[in-house]
Parts: structure tokens; sequence; C-alpha cells
């Protein structure tokens, strides 16, 4: 009798068990997906694309993000916009965006935009999608400037990374110092044909008149050009003594290597990405000599008054590799590492993925980050300054021999004062 | 006066370079008349070969200059087996399939992700010149060595040797050079094969003032197109005087009104060249002549 109904209870207790089973927690949760439309060729992007899936990895080890008593795992999809590259025309990379928003649907984007060109006009895509979107490389003031024209339609969107006014006045500052410290007075800027570096070479030029320099030019070189004779030969018939560079494509590193070549008494003074990494003073052969560098946020530098600056940058080595870490680039990475921290905070808060409340809860963000501390204007910008405690920070080293990135700015985190290379300096 | 010194040193320097990089193709063109628009990928792509031959196999220069010309020159014999030679004397399928070529070797690059800063190759001599109050890079004036002493030898090839003259015959004059029993599928292939290998050396020589980047081969071939529609194509000093002009022209206008202006210099030459004198400053093809 016994042997009967033992035979027919097990079968039954296995069926109930597999019915009741995922009700009981054992369903398979559902991921949370975040987006990363960017250009992923990029150095920046791709180093951004690696910091957003650490800090995945960081927090789904910890369980992943508790929404609505929920814990659910990060899951990161990401597609290539290539806007980065000459030629490409906006309308591709917002297709790109468009693709992996209707595909993918991810909960939240982060990184995003590359060029200002495109992020401008993918505000309106996101606008229409209701997807929380946080930037961190794009850097046009116009971003702030549409979201104050119309805030409830542009709620989604925000941005981490360094906006170009921060930029160039962080970049005004220095030279302001190295003006009157060492008494230059020629300048000559050069930068990539682009929205952001366009806006914030207009914003120094006017600054410089201002401020009593003699302009030597400011000359445009469109994205992809490899040859800048034309800007050095103009650097010497004009006597210019500050070189300010500014560019974020991978060819701009020639640049010094042609200063160098012409032995131009220059002070080099700006951004030019490749010169970020570590090992670009292998790279180009020690042509960064002397270079102060400006790095829009800290990252591939740790900064020790940033504890999180220093877990980034060791956590990012010990996950990608110490190569990688050497060549983490100046933009991007920080900020991206971060965005992750502060949507799932926000989903969190929030307790749903709703795209509103998520971004509502974004825009109340008061957090530590690897950048420093991370709050949005009523424009849904971090605000950037010089106090880790109060802002998000901008920093500039100066290369030196052998191949050493001594931080000269901002003066909290400074390790020695701007020095003159021996060529300008005699 | 410095000024002026420091713009003609730099003219000419451009030059070299414009003239280095144009010999390939126009050397392809006026010996055999296939106008070879493959030029600018086999230009990027023996940057590629040199590169990796010097950081990562850790060749000598040398050598790595020598694998380069030597890929460079199989490529352009596979180009001229595969694409050419099917559609050969059809003008215009000639254009399309060899320029198709380029466009595809130059986007597998891309598609390959070799588009970092790390792709640029050293200096052949390192350091700085200066030349009275011109400060030049050592570099640069071995460009302009090289570009002369190149210049040299493919006029001497053009004009002492019985495969020059061979191919020089070709080029003016094609069913009688047949019947002098000139084999004019193997010198088509020759001339392919000999501006590839040209396109090369002008790769390991040009690419170290720069970096080596997709963009560049599109501009190889804007470039050698410019030179090659200004100079005329029968002969070298044509392509010489198109690149002093070029050259000297594009550093001007980079000065003296702006960076942006230097491209333009190219597409007007070109514009004002067919326009005015289709067959080139130096140029002799009297069908073009007496058309205009």
């Amino acid at each position: 009798m016994v042997g009967w109904r033992v035979a027919l209870a097990i079968p039954l207790v296995v069926m109930v068990a597999l019915l009741l089973g995922p009700a009981a927690g054992g369903a398979p949760v559902e991921p949370v997906v975040l987006g990363v439309p960017t250009a992923l060729g990029s150095i920046e992007g791709a180093d951004s694309l690696r910091a957003v899936q650490l800090a995945v990895d960081e927090i789904n080890a910890r369980g992943g993000v508790r929404v609505g008593g929920v814990r659910r795992p990060l899951q990161v999809v990401s597609i290539d916009t290539r806007e980065h590259e000459p030629g490409i025309p906006i309308h591709d990379a917002l297709a790109a965006l468009e693709k992996l928003i209707t595909e993918r649907r991810p909960h939240a984007i982060v990184v995003g935009a590359f060029r200002s060109e495109v992020l401008l006009a993918a505000m309106d895509v996101v606008a229409r999608y209701r997807v929380p979107y946080v930037v961190t490389i794009a850097m046009t003031p116009a971003f702030e400037a549409r979201i104050a024209s119309d805030p409830a339609k542009y709620k989604y969107l925000f941005r981490m990374g360094l906006q170009s006014e921060y930029f160039a006045g962080n970049l005004a500052r220095v030279l302001g110092f190295v003006k009157s410290r060492f008494g230059l007075s020629r300048v000559q800027f050069v930068h990539q044909d682009v929205l952001w570096a366009k806006g914030t070479v207009g914003f120094l030029e006017t600054w410089a008149r201002q401020a009593g320099w003699s302009l030597v030019s400011a000359d445009a070189y469109p994205t992809g050009a490899t040859d800048f004779s034309a800007s050095v030969l103009r650097a010497r018939t004009g006597r210019t003594q500050v070189l300010v560079p500014v560019f974020d494509m991978p060819q701009s590193g020639i640049l010094l290597k042609q200063v160098k070549g012409a032995r131009l008494p220059a002070l080099v003074l700006g951004f030019i990405s490749p010169a970020v990494p570590a090992d670009a003073w292998q790279t180009f052969e020690g042509a960064v000599d002397g270079m102060v560098q400006f790095v829009a946020e800290p990252g591939p530098i740790a900064i020790r008054a940033l504890p999180k600056s220093v877990h980034f940058n060791r956590a990012y080595g010990e996950k990608y590799g110490e190569a990688a870490r050497l060549k983490l680039s100046g933009h991007g990475p920080g900020p991206s590492y971060d965005a992750v921290y502060v949507v799932a905070a926000a989903m969190e808060r929030a307790g749903t993925l709703d795209p509103d409340r998520v971004a509502e809860e974004i825009r109340k963000t008061d957090m530590e980050g690897a950048i420093g501390r991370i709050r949005f204007n009523d424009r849904h910008q971090v605000v950037y300054g010089g106090l880790p405690t109060q802002t998000a920070i901008s920093l500039a080293f100066q290369w030196r021999a052998p191949g050493r990135r001594v931080v000269v700015f901002p003066e909290m985190a400074a390790e020695d004062e701007i020095r003159l290379p021996a060529e300008i300096a005699r | 006066m410095p000024e002026l010194l420091t713009v003609l040193v730099y003219g000419l320097v451009q030059a070299a370079v414009l003239l280095l990089v144009a010999l390939g193709f126009s050397v392809t063109f006026g010996l055999s008349g296939i106008p070879n628009f493959s030029h600018g990928g086999v230009y990027i792509l023996s940057g590629f070969v040199c590169w990796f031959s010097l950081r990562k196999l850790g060749w000598p220069y040398p050598l790595a200059v020598a694998a380069s010309v030597a890929v460079a020159a199989t490529v352009g014999l596979l180009v001229y087996a595969a694409v050419i030679r099917p559609v050969r004397r059809l003008v215009l399928a000639e254009v399309i399939a060899t320029f198709a070529v380029g466009v595809a070797m130059l986007e597998l690059f891309r598609w390959m992700g070799l588009v970092t800063y790390e792709f640029n190759l050293p200096a052949v001599v390192a350091g700085s010149v200066a030349l009275g109050d011109v400060v030049v890079d050592a570099h640069r004036l071995v460009v302009v060595a090289s570009a002369a002493g190149l210049g040299l030898a493919l006029w001497w090839f053009g004009r002492a040797t019985r495969t020059g003259l061979a191919l020089r015959a070709m080029a003016q004059e094609e069913y009688t050079a047949l019947s002098l029993g000139i084999r004019e599928d193997r010198m088509a292939a020759l001339s392919v094969v000999l501006g590839s290998a040209l396109a090369a050396v002008a790769a390991v020589l040009v690419l170290p003032l720069g970096l080596i980047s997709i963009n560049l081969g599109y501009d190889a071939m804007l470039v050698a197109l410019a030179v090659t529609v200004t100079g005329g194509t029968e002969r070298t000093a044509g392509l010489v005087l198109a690149a002093l002009l070029l050259g000297l022209s594009t550093v001007v206008a980079g000065v003296l009104i702006g960076p942006h202006w230097s491209e333009v210099v190219y597409l007007a030459a070109i514009v004002a060249v067919l326009a005015v004198r289709p067959s080139g400053i130096l140029g002799r093809l009297k069908e073009l002549e007496e058309r205009v």
C-alpha cells in the first residue's frame, strides 16, 4: 500500500515544486539593462565602456541593484556610433542610438554621445523614448542651455563629464598663472574643428585679449588631420610663447612631435587626448616632455584626496591589466564609472525603473565618486570646482623626464609648480 | 626674411612629401595608362607592415622597410592579376575596380580597429638641424633627399634601361610596342608592381612625420591625383614641378590664410589645370590639348 502512495507522491511533489518554485523566489530575475551608445573605436569611448563594465561587475558582485525589494543584476549593452570618425554624419550616430533603444530596451543610458553635435541631436530622441541618459564625454555648454529651455522635456538627460566652459575656465586660470609667474605674453591656439573645441577656444580668445595676451593665431584643423606644420610655422614666425592645443582625436599627438622637431621655444599647455595616458612618453618618444596636459576628470590619475579615484585606478588595472591602466584616457572613464553608481543608486531610491522617477532621483544625487563630489546643478550638469569635498574636479599635470606625470593643478592636488621647458627658459 | 626662408624650406619639404606620395600612382599611370586607385590602400598597408615589423617583431628598420616594399609589391601584383587584368583597357572599369580595392583595404583597417595613436613610425634620423634661422627635423631632410634621389632614379630608369624604355614605349603607343615584341601584359603588371613598391617607399618615409592614419590613405589618393593631373603624366620633370608648386602653395596658404586652406589648394589645382591645360603643366597629350 505504502509503496504505490510513495510512488505517486514523489512525481506529485516534484511537479508542485516546479510550479511553485518561481513564486517561492527561484525565478530568474530580469536584469537592469544599461545602454552604452558611443564611439567605441575612440580611446575615450572604449575606456569608458570598460569603466562602466567594471562598475557593473562591482555592483553585481554585491548582489546587484535592489529595485522594489528585488535584487536584480545589471547588464551592459553597447553599440558603436563611430561618431568620432571623420565623415560620419550625425544621422548615423542617431540611428545607432535609436537601434539600441528600440531593440535592447535599456532602462538607462550611460556614457552616451562622444561628439557634442551628436549629443544635441540625440536630446530629442532621448526625450521621445523617455530613457534616463547620463552623458560623460560630449562637452558642449549648449546642452545645459537646451535643458534650461525646456526642463520638462529634457528631464531625463544629465551630464557628469566636464563641460567645456569649466575646461576653458581652468585653462584660463593656468594661463594667468604662467603669465604672471614667467612673464609670457604671446599665445597661439590650435584646435580641432568641432563644436566643443571651437567653443573652448572662442572663450579663450576673448579672455586672452582682455587679460593682456598678444594673440598669434587660432588655427582650426579638421578631425583626422595629421599635419600641423602650418601652425608650427606660424608659431615660429609669430614668436609664440604658449601654444594651446585643444584636440580629442588620436592624430593630435603628432603635433607634439612636430613642435619638438622644430625646437619651438614655447610652452605647450592644453588638451591633446593621446598625450594623457601614462605610456604617452614612450609612444611619442619623449616629445611630450614639458607639456602641461589637462585631464578632464580624475580616473587615469589617482588623487589621494579622492579615495574612490585611487580605488577606480587600481581596480581598472586589476581587471583589464596594467597595460590597459597605463593607457587610460583623460576624459570619460572616471565619470562613466561613477555614472553607473549614480544610476544604480537612483533606481534603488526610486524603488522602480519608471524613467520619470529614476530621472528625478538622479537629479537629487549627492555622492562621493572617483571624480569628486557629485551633485547636479539645475541644468543637470555635475558641478566642477577646485575642492573635491564640494565638487567634482578637473586637473592638469606636466610631463617631466623620464616620463613622470606631475600634477600641477588644482592647488589642492598639485605636487609641484609648472616649470618652463629648457628651450623657452633659455 | 627669416619668415620667408622658413616658408621656403618647409615648402620644399612639403613638395618632397607630395612627390613621394604621388610617384607610385603617377609612374603606373604614366607607364601603362592604368589608373591604380588602390594606391592609398597600399600606402597605408605598407605603413602598418613597417610598424608591425618594427614594434611587434622587433626587426631592424632596414629589414622592416624591405618587408613593407616586398608586401606592397606582392599586393600590387595580386591586384593586377585579380582585379585589373580582367577589365584591362576599359578605363572606367579600371578606375572603379582599383578605387574599390583601395577603399576596401582602408575600411578593412578601420574595421580591424587600427585607428589609435599607437600606430606611429619612428624617424629614420632623430634630432633637428638648424639651417640658418630655420630649424627643421632631420627626418624631413631625409624625405627631401629621398624624393630627389627617387625622382632621378626613375628618370634614369625610363631612359637608360630596356625595361624602362619598354614601359615608356607601351605608354606612348601600345600597338606599335606590341609589334616590336614588347609583352604588354607583363609590362602592365610590372608597372603596377613598381607603383605599389614606390607607395611603400613613400609610406616609410612620409608616415613618420605623422601617424599611420586611415584617412591618410584617402589623402594619398587625392595628392597623387592632384600632382599627376597638375604635372602631366609623361614627364618626371612635370611631376617635380607640380609637387614644388603645390607644396609651396599649401605651405603659403596654411601659414598666411589658415591650415584649412591647404587642402583647398589641391582641389583648386586640379580644377584649374583641367580647365586651362588638361594634359598638365608639362604634359603633351595632343588629344586633350586640341579639345581645349
